[in-house]
């Protein structure tokens, strides 16, 4: 395409580049006119308001705006190093996410590779669908059945503890379980809609590749280990550092509604840290100024991840 | 031919870029035509304005409620004042979110009614221009509340900035019984497990534990609660005076010759403390206590199965009939002879229920239509609604009729249900919230009540924010190390870790503070 509309190239070469280009575009222009629209939105709603991140290093006053707030240089930023709360918002960012990906990571894989393996149609359509149907509770729905489930008194789980004679456990005014039960639910709420993904990618797996194997008398796990897996290593990197994207920031409403005074100590993150202090008491400097130290980390780890993913895995987002 | 489509590319760009910069420049802009409009206000009389006018207000609405627009008060006031108000309702479940965001993004009403401002607040969106300053307004176009300002002089102190403003005013409380908790006690079972009423809080703890142990229900089953209170940590306050620790300037504070003393590391709190934590690890205080939510501690103020809890009213107890199992006693004597109902609010109850923003065009109209809300006329008519369709005249007292009481729509029409509203609560309207049994519960505490209570002051901008920015951490840490205290999660030998936190986050400064504001209170006098 492009070179055909080169071809006939008499002219200086940077005008004609130019006036090709502009060329290129009247010729697409539909094309060009759709693409607009996704630009508009990008610089809008994603790009527009960072204008609005100045007031992390300005003391913001509504009244004058954004523009004319006193610039007051790293002095929010200094506040939050110092605060007592620092570390362990940052530890519990962390850790709840660190653990999220090392074992709400892999669950959805193996499911995929499960689903793939069975032979029966009908039992397999089952099993997804009973899989991925908890994904459409809401957030406040499924915090709901967790206090019902977990309460000390009369929730199912704590009857059988005293059933077999053990004493009711308050799980969740123990800090020690907070992390467990956030991330176990998290895992039988979106094992099967992650799980989504890889089947797909499974049955895009070449079927002769399989023969191969069988031919050469690999057994079921030697075929899941050689075939199915390498032919969904792409997808699978792909998703790992998509889900470090957003590494510091996932399960806001989920763990503010999970949260009580008992269990703050392991349940208090970034995110919910600025909700209360930011839009509860109005600090909004002070939170703008948390919540992009807390985007600069994400990025950091993107990108961090991302190279290390086109080293060892050859594939990357960029 | 490509030409002419190169244009169109760039007019609809234009265009598009000119739509979305039409919504950034609407916002924000005051009228210039504001001079002359407080021409047509009358200083005293009604309608206020010959003209009808039409405010916004934004106000926070709580589950009783009803829509504001259908309460018969707010309809009736618009044809006397010819003040149309536009409600924009907030649920009180994220209101608070609701609140500064709109005052961060700027676009504000005309006034916020109920609005629950904080002291900080006020002073943060007060210097910042977006609440007016009130304090000339009021001179002129509110008589009522100037009235009470000068009967109370307390009230002026306690919403009054360093320099000199007014920001917001408050729902104003003359009525003590509406200032308080009341301590009821289930004298039914009292009475059949043959206890005497507690005077101490030893006694307090046996008789909770026969309560517990005795099954005073005769049900059978270990049903009953012994002890509640409003979710979190409002135990705490219901039970300090016994230790002697006060609340003055609307925080942990005791005044001791002029000297303001934070006792939150104080070893009478950790005594209170590990009081609280008897009563909770026996499972005499509700094991619910730190989860339970508004709606459910009312239930189980009806469910007559409570043994000791704390409410300003009886009214919980009303529907289900159960209020005369219950009879309200003092507070309980602590181990060191202290005996103080020291958790009760001050005359200007309610701080910040009612301000005036910059967008306002008629502050003179707004101010004076509010003020009608502090007389006892305007108030009757806040709480009561229509003479004869709701409440009935007895001896010149309004009381609520039967068969409007019957039909169940008592906390619909009215904006004081749910609290926070800006009125005046005097004895002449207190009928319903103030009966005998009420009365009586409030004449248990009147002796224990502290003789002098200061409101949480007012600070100048800068104190404001430096103890706005001590408060966000000291608050926090202390809420949760306190709900673990009392509930075991942390043993008693980490309080000298508690303390060395407190001290290490600037306890020693805000106490400095306070003392400074204090100190400054007392001058003005």
């Amino acid at each position: 395409m492009k070179s055909t509309v080169n071809a006939p190239g008499v002219a200086p070469r940077p005008k004609s580049r130019r006036s090709s280009l502009m060329k290129a575009i009247g010729r697409r222009y539909d094309l060009y006119l759709m693409l607009l629209i996704p630009i508009v939105w990008y610089v809008v709603f994603q790009y527009g308001p960072m204008y609005g991140l100045q007031i992390a290093f300005k003391n913001f006053n509504p009244a004058k705006g954004i523009l004319d707030s006193k610039w007051v240089g790293f002095e929010h930023f200094q506040r939050f190093f110092e605060s007592y709360y620092f570390w362990r918002l940052l530890w519990n960012t962390v850790s709840i996410n660190l653990f999220s990906l090392l074992f709400a990571f892999p669950i959805p894989i193996f499911l995929a590779l499960l689903v793939n393996e069975i032979r029966n149609k009908a039992f397999s359509k089952m099993v997804q669908n009973i899989t991925y149907i908890p994904h459409f509770i809401s957030v406040v729905a499924m915090v709901g059945m967790l206090l019902l489930f977990l309460s000390p008194r009369g929730g199912p789980l704590n009857t059988l503890i005293q059933a077999f004679g053990g004493q009711p456990v308050r799980f969740l005014d123990l800090p020690g379980w907070f992390k467990t039960i956030f991330i176990s639910s998290n895992i039988w709420q979106n094992m099967g809609w992650q799980s989504i993904i890889y089947i797909a990618a499974l049955s895009g797996v070449n079927p002769q590749l399989y023969e191969a194997a069988k031919m050469d008398g690999a057994s079921r796990l030697r075929r899941i280990w050689h075939v199915s897996l390498p032919g969904i290593l792409p997808v699978i990197v792909i998703l790992l550092i998509l889900d470090v994207g957003h590494f510091m920031n996932v399960g806001f409403e989920k763990i503010l509604l999970m949260q009580n005074n008992l269990n703050m100590e392991s349940s208090d993150v970034i995110s919910t840290f600025v909700y209360t202090t930011g839009i509860l008491k109005g600090e909004f400097s002070y939170t703008a100024a948390i919540g992009m130290f807390n985007s600069v980390v994400n990025l950091m780890l993107l990108v961090l991840v991302n190279r290390f993913a086109r080293k060892k895995a050859e594939t990357s987002l960029w | 031919m490509h030409n002419h489509r190169g244009k169109t590319i760039v007019i609809t760009m234009i265009a598009s870029s000119l739509a979305l910069s039409g919504c950034n420049s609407s916002g924000g802009k005051k009228d210039a035509d504001n001079a002359g409009t407080n021409g047509g206000v009358k200083t005293a009389g009604f309608p206020i304005v010959q003209d009808p006018i039409k405010l916004k207000m934004f106000t926070r609405t709580a589950p009783v409620n009803g829509p504001f627009a259908d309460m018969p008060v707010f309809k009736d006031y618009e044809k006397m004042s010819n003040i149309q108000i536009e409600w924009t309702e907030a649920p009180t479940d994220g209101f608070a979110e609701k609140k500064n965001l709109m005052f961060a993004s700027n676009e504000l009403p005309d006034a916020l009614y109920r609005s629950g401002l904080t002291p900080m607040e006020a002073v943060r969106y007060g210097s910042a221009g977006q609440l007016i300053p009130l304090e000339k307004l009021i001179d002129t176009y509110a008589p009522n509340l100037k009235k009470l300002m000068d009967t109370y002089p307390e009230i002026r102190t306690g919403i009054t900035t360093p320099e000199g403003h007014i920001y917001a005013i408050p729902g104003i409380v003359t009525v003590n019984a509406a200032r308080t908790d009341k301590r009821w006690i289930n004298q039914a079972w009292l009475k059949k497990l043959n206890l005497q009423i507690p005077e101490t809080t030893d006694e307090l703890y046996e008789v909770l534990k026969a309560f517990r142990e005795k099954d005073p229900t005769g049900s059978g089953k270990n049903d009953v609660i012994p002890m509640t209170a409003r979710g979190g940590l409002a135990i705490v306050n219901q039970m300090a005076g016994s230790f002697g620790l006060d609340f003055q300037l609307g925080y942990n504070i005791n005044l001791e010759n002029d000297k303001v003393n934070i006792w939150m590391g104080s070893d009478r709190n950790k005594e209170l403390l590990m009081y609280l934590n008897k009563l909770y690890s026996e499972k005499l205080l509700d094991q619910e206590l730190f989860t339970q939510k508004e709606a459910q501690y009312l239930a189980k103020q009806g469910s007559g199965k409570t043994g000791f809890f704390f409410d300003q009213t009886n009214n919980p107890m009303l529907d289900t009939k159960v209020n005369d199992q219950y009879v309200g006693i003092s507070p309980v004597k602590g181990p060191h002879g202290d005996r103080l109902q020291s958790n009760a609010a001050p005359v200007a109850r309610d701080f910040g229920a009612f301000a005036i923003t910059s967008e306002n065009k008629y502050p003179e109209a707004t101010m004076r239509w509010i003020d009608y809300f502090y007389s006892d006329e305007g108030s009757t008519l806040l709480r009561f609604g229509r003479q004869g369709e709701n409440y009935e005249l007895k001896d010149g007292i309004p009381y609520y009729t039967d068969a409007f009481l019957a039909s169940g729509n008592q906390a619909k029409i009215t904006p004081y249900a749910g609290g926070g509203a800006p009125h005046l609560i005097s004895e002449k309207v207190a009928s319903f919230i103030n009966p005998p049994q009420v009365q009586e519960a409030q004449k248990k505490l009147d002796p224990f009540m502290p003789k002098v209570k200061y409101a949480a002051p007012m600070f100048d901008e800068q104190t404001a924010q430096k103890i706005n920015t001590l408060r966000n951490d000291i608050d926090k840490y202390y809420d949760e190390q306190s709900t673990k205290f009392i509930v075991g999660a942390l043993s008693f030998d980490k309080w000298g870790e508690f303390q060395s936190t407190l001290k290490k986050m600037k306890l020693d400064e805000l106490q400095q503070l306070y003392q400074t504001t204090y100190d400054s209170l007392k001058k003005q006098k």
